[in-house]
């Protein structure tokens, strides 16, 4: 230990104990929980890769109208595969008493195919026992044990499951989003399953005998089949492994918002690492002499900038490692929580993740050297002399500032402004980030009820009918139409499924008459994709080559999807389509069609599921993020006011020996804050909006569908009083410290 | 010891030039000097606010490297040094006495002296015994114990000369070593470095003061960065009125 500097640093951690703690537990916090977030998310897709062949999850399932005979089989197996009966039926359920019902997949217990993992309790055994899914039961706080009620019969709940080929609560395939309240899954015994008189759903699951690694490979092999499985008989559904969103949507989710997450910790570190900066250049000031002391003894600038370095990547070595060991223990069970939250994972096991640890221990050690080392760098150029002599060379040459004739107190809050001018852009970027983290989580829920006020608002009809063919029935009111999925491809070859509407002249649930030329866009499609009127953009087929172009004349209100409406002569005539086809019907009221015409009924509850689940997934999120900002905005405040009170101890001394009290000293240092504070709050209200926007815009092209963008105007006036409530909260604290600084400050030596 | 007796200098200056650029002006704050000190010599140099005294200072001192020309430091050319090779050269050869004396707060009066032995390695009992010596030397070693704060400004500079003799410096550089003392604790200060010139030692002494500079064996009078005046002090004491 040559350097007598080095015995400052566990003095200066003590002496400042309260602000390194601080900073230590907000760092380690935000270290841990992104950690924690990144060793969940790897290790339970880890899992989720692994149960492909855990639980043997099927390589597609197909539902027929009836039950085929073992003869069929046999034949259809000869096309390379191995078929499983996987039938199930579809309960209408009364939970705990309550009169709304929801439904609920009912399949016997598994033992080849697409398996069950027990989360907690048993299998089913016996008749009158069930076994559902873990994330339904929760959302709909049915617990092991319970009694439920299926169709009218009493059931006994023995334990949570999670079905490997429904990690997401899909009922329907093509549906933009699952509902995991009003929709669950669960498995019986065979007895308890045959025990209902209703018919079940005829669906096999298959899986090739060769298994076709690539997705080109198991496109191919899919339609192969398909082409084979049509010759059997009428197909009521048909959805290949790949195309399951049953199956994916989870495991692509998983992780997904690794990089936001990661993005807002580098942020965060680089915030924290300006306090730093601006606390080393305060102390570098405030030892002027002993550098300049030490550097004409012959100790080298390596020297000093390693001492002064020493601080804060101490704190942030610690904070990453005691975050990295909270990660891996206490946040991961958080994130996976999140995680279980949202969707049926089955179990996973804590897996050692070299790449979170990285990200989350080297990463944030590298942004507090390098923004640190460009300030100390610039910081200890000054020659030793200029150090001795307080000649700090970048106040040469600097004019004062002439301040307007607005009276010595504010004036006087003027200077203190302009001395501690980097204090406050340091503190204007916190509160920038604070504001646009405060505003995601505050903006979310009301964006999300306001989206689903528009869905049903614009909705084009109580309830859509997606035919399988054209089926004729006599009800006023409703009026046919057609609709195809097509792809859009955006930029980074991502792929979006638009859905095309053909719609009637002079129709009844569509207001605006349809172009001659080219096609009306909805909002959320026209948003996502900046599209306008006159713009043209490609669709083309899901599986195929085929492409269609069109023309945008126009942009319809119509939240509920990602959509685009054209005549239906136009639909007719752009498709190939027979005289006179259409595929749905819109209508007001329930329509009474055969089971077998019908592929699917969007009603106002399908429209509104997304906001539901992402609610329920993403409710405890938006507290979080809500805390976490409020906490960082305090904390930065508390550091910042801190600094700039230490900068003036001196002239604070002063003004006390004077005759000023500590209210008038509070008055001319912290209402110089309080202007910044809250000049600081008003610009960040602004700025976050457009950063929101661009973040919100960002986001959202990674999910399918588009919600549209929406700040409820009274979000603005929580965050001013949520800001200005944490802002009082620490002025409170500072000005006791105002308090506890002694007159005899300024006469004592300075160095 | 004079000019004329050549030997090896200690101190070689040969056309200093610092220019500094402030932005389209050029500020010559030594514009050609010309210096040779020999071992042993208690030289003043003196100026105004300006005269570019501190320039100089900062060259001699291996704190700064002039724009051009040479400076041999008891042979060895420090010039052209990088900062870390300066500052080695301060640690060996230099011992710094300043005008706000710059003790370090928290260590005490025994610790401050043995800051340059600490730095260049010297085992803790060495360190001990000549930063102990040093005291004694300056008359303070009772106080070894206390703190910079316990001690007047007079006692707080005899610590801080303590600290420039303890490593055996080559050169002792005192900056206005006065400047923040009263008349009777400059007087002491000054019979110090009096003492210590006396046991051998080379002293550069920077002030700004005519009066003081009379104190030392040598003048060297600065003005616009260049060297107006260059000899024994009683000359300097005929001539000085005519150069203010």
């Amino acid at each position: 230990m040559r350097n007598p500097l080095r015995k400052r640093i566990p003095r200066e951690l003590i002496k400042e104990f309260g602000k390194y703690a601080v900073i230590f537990i907000f760092l380690t916090a935000t270290i841990g929980f992104v950690s924690g977030f990144l060793v969940a998310a790897g290790s339970m897709t880890k899992a989720y890769e692994e149960s492909y062949e855990t639980y043997n999850v099927e390589d597609g399932h197909f539902e027929l109208l009836s039950q085929i005979t073992k003869e069929e089989i046999t034949r259809i197996e000869k096309e390379k595969v191995t078929l499983y009966e996987n039938f199930f039926l579809e309960l209408d359920t009364d939970s705990n008493g309550k009169k709304d019902t929801s439904t609920l997949r009912v399949y016997q217990n598994r033992d080849e195919i697409n398996q069950v993992c027990v989360m907690k309790g048993r299998l089913p055994k016996k008749e009158n026992e069930i076994a559902i899914d873990r994330m339904y039961a929760e959302n709909n706080k049915i617990k092991v044990n319970d009694v439920i009620r299926l169709e009218g019969k009493e059931v006994i709940v023995t334990g949570y499951v999670a079905l490997s080929d429904y990690s997401a609560l899909f009922s329907n395939n093509s549906d933009m989003m699952f509902d995991a309240v009003k929709f669950g899954v669960g498995v019986m015994s065979k007895e308890g399953f045959l025990q209902f008189k209703e018919a079940p759903h005829y669906n096999y699951s298959w899986k090739y005998k060769n298994t076709p690694t690539t997705e080109k490979e198991k496109k191919e092999a899919s339609e192969d089949f398909l082409a084979s499985l049509v010759k059997v008989g009428q197909i009521k559904n048909y959805v290949p492994e790949y195309d399951n969103q049953a199956i994916h949507f989870a495991g692509e989710d998983l992780g997904k918002d690794k990089s936001i997450m990661l993005v807002l910790l580098y942020i965060l570190i680089a915030i924290l690492a300006f306090v730093f900066m601006v606390t080393i250049h305060h102390t570098i000031v405030k030892e002027a002499g002993v550098i300049g002391t030490l550097r004409a003894s012959g100790y080298k600038k390596s020297e000093l900038f390693l001492h002064y370095m020493a601080s804060p990547m101490l704190v942030t070595l610690c904070a990453a490692i005691v975050g990295n060991v909270l990660g891996y223990t206490v946040f991961k069970n958080i994130a996976a929580s999140l995680y279980y939250g949202s969707y049926s994972l089955p179990t996973y096991h804590t897996v050692w993740n070299l790449e979170a640890f990285l990200l989350t221990t080297v990463v944030p050690l590298v942004i507090m050297l390098g923004v640190n080392m460009i300030s100390l760098l610039h910081s200890l150029k000054l020659s030793p002399l200029q150090f001795l002599r307080r000649d700090f060379k970048k106040n040469k040459g600097k004019k004062q500032v002439k301040l307007p004739n607005v009276g010595f107190m504010n004036r006087f809050r003027m200077r203190i402004m302009i001395q501690n001018c980097s204090s406050y852009f340091t503190l204007l970027g916190g509160i920038v980030f604070s504001s646009v983290l405060l505003m995601f989580g505050l903006m979310m829920s009301p964006l999300l009820s306001h989206f689903q006020a528009s869905v049903l608002d614009f909705k084009l009809a109580k309830y859509q009918y997606i035919l399988k063919t054209p089926t004729s029935i006599e009800n006023q009111g409703a009026e046919e139409y057609s609709a195809l999925g097509l792809t859009f491809v955006a930029d980074k070859g991502k792929e979006e499924e638009i859905t095309v509407y053909g719609i009637k002249e002079k129709s009844a649930y569509v207001k605006e008459s349809m172009p001659k030329n080219g096609v009306l866009i909805s909002d959320g499609f026209a948003e996502k994709y900046k599209l306008k009127e006159g713009d043209t953009f490609t669709l083309k087929e899901k599986y195929e080559n085929k492409r269609y172009k069109f023309k945008v004349q126009g942009i319809k209100e119509y939240p509920a999807a990602m959509a685009i409406f054209m005549s239906n002569k136009a639909f007719i005539d752009v498709f190939e389509k027979d005289e006179g086809y259409f595929n749905g019907y819109f209508s007001n009221k329930e329509l009474d069609l055969p089971q077998e015409a019908v592929v699917s009924v969007i009603t106002e509850e399908d429209m509104t599921k997304i906001t539901r689940q992402l609610d329920l997934s993403m409710g405890d999120m938006f507290v979080m993020i809500n805390v976490f900002a409020v906490v960082l905005f305090s904390l930065l405040i508390y550091l910042l006011t801190k600094l700039i009170l230490e900068r003036n101890t001196n002239s604070i001394s002063l003004v006390k020996i004077i005759g000023y009290d500590n209210l008038e000293i509070g008055k001319l240092y912290l209402v110089a804050t309080t202007w910044v504070v809250i000049a600081s709050i008003l610009v960040s209200l602004f700025l976050s909006t457009f950063v929101m926007k661009w973040i919100y815009a960002f986001m959202m092209k990674e999910f399918n569908g588009w919600l549209t963008f929406y700040i409820k105007p009274t979000i603005y006036i929580e965050m001013f009083v949520i800001s200005i409530m944490a802002y009082a909260a620490v002025a409170l604290m500072q000005l006791r410290k105002i308090k506890r600084i002694p007159m005899q400050e300024v006469l004592k030596n300075v160095e | 010891m004079s000019n004329q007796e050549k030997g090896t200098p200690l101190i070689l200056l040969e056309n200093i030039y610092k220019i500094y650029e402030m932005g389209e002006e050029q500020v010559r704050a030594n514009d050609g000097i010309n210096l040779s000190i020999q071992k042993g010599e208690f030289v003043a140099i003196v100026g105004k606010s300006g005269s570019g005294k501190s320039t100089a200072m900062n060259i001699i001192g291996a704190l700064d490297v002039p724009t051009s020309g040479r400076y041999l430091l008891n042979g060895i050319d420090v010039s052209g040094m990088k900062d870390d090779e300066l500052a080695g050269i301060r640690n060996k050869m230099i011992g710094f006495i300043f005008q706000q004396y710059h003790l370090l707060p928290r260590l005490s009066v025994l610790e401050n002296v043995e800051l340059p032995l600490l730095y260049a390695g010297v085992s803790p009992a060495q360190r001990k015994e000549r930063a102990m010596k040093a005291l004694e030397k300056v008359g303070i070693a009772d106080k070894w114990n206390n703190q910079p704060k316990q001690l007047s400004g007079g006692q707080q500079q005899r610590v801080s000369i303590a600290r420039a003799l303890v490593g055996n410096p080559s050169l002792i550089l005192a900056d206005e070593p006065t400047g923040a003392l009263d008349s009777k604790t400059s007087r002491e200060v000054l019979t110090f470095l009096q003492q210590i010139h006396e046991d051998g030692n080379t002293i550069v002494l920077i002030t700004h003061d005519n009066s003081i500079a009379l104190e030392a064996q040598r003048v060297v009078r600065l003005k616009d960065g260049k060297i107006i005046f260059d000899g024994p002090s009683e000359e300097y004491r005929k001539v000085q009125v005519n150069m203010q």
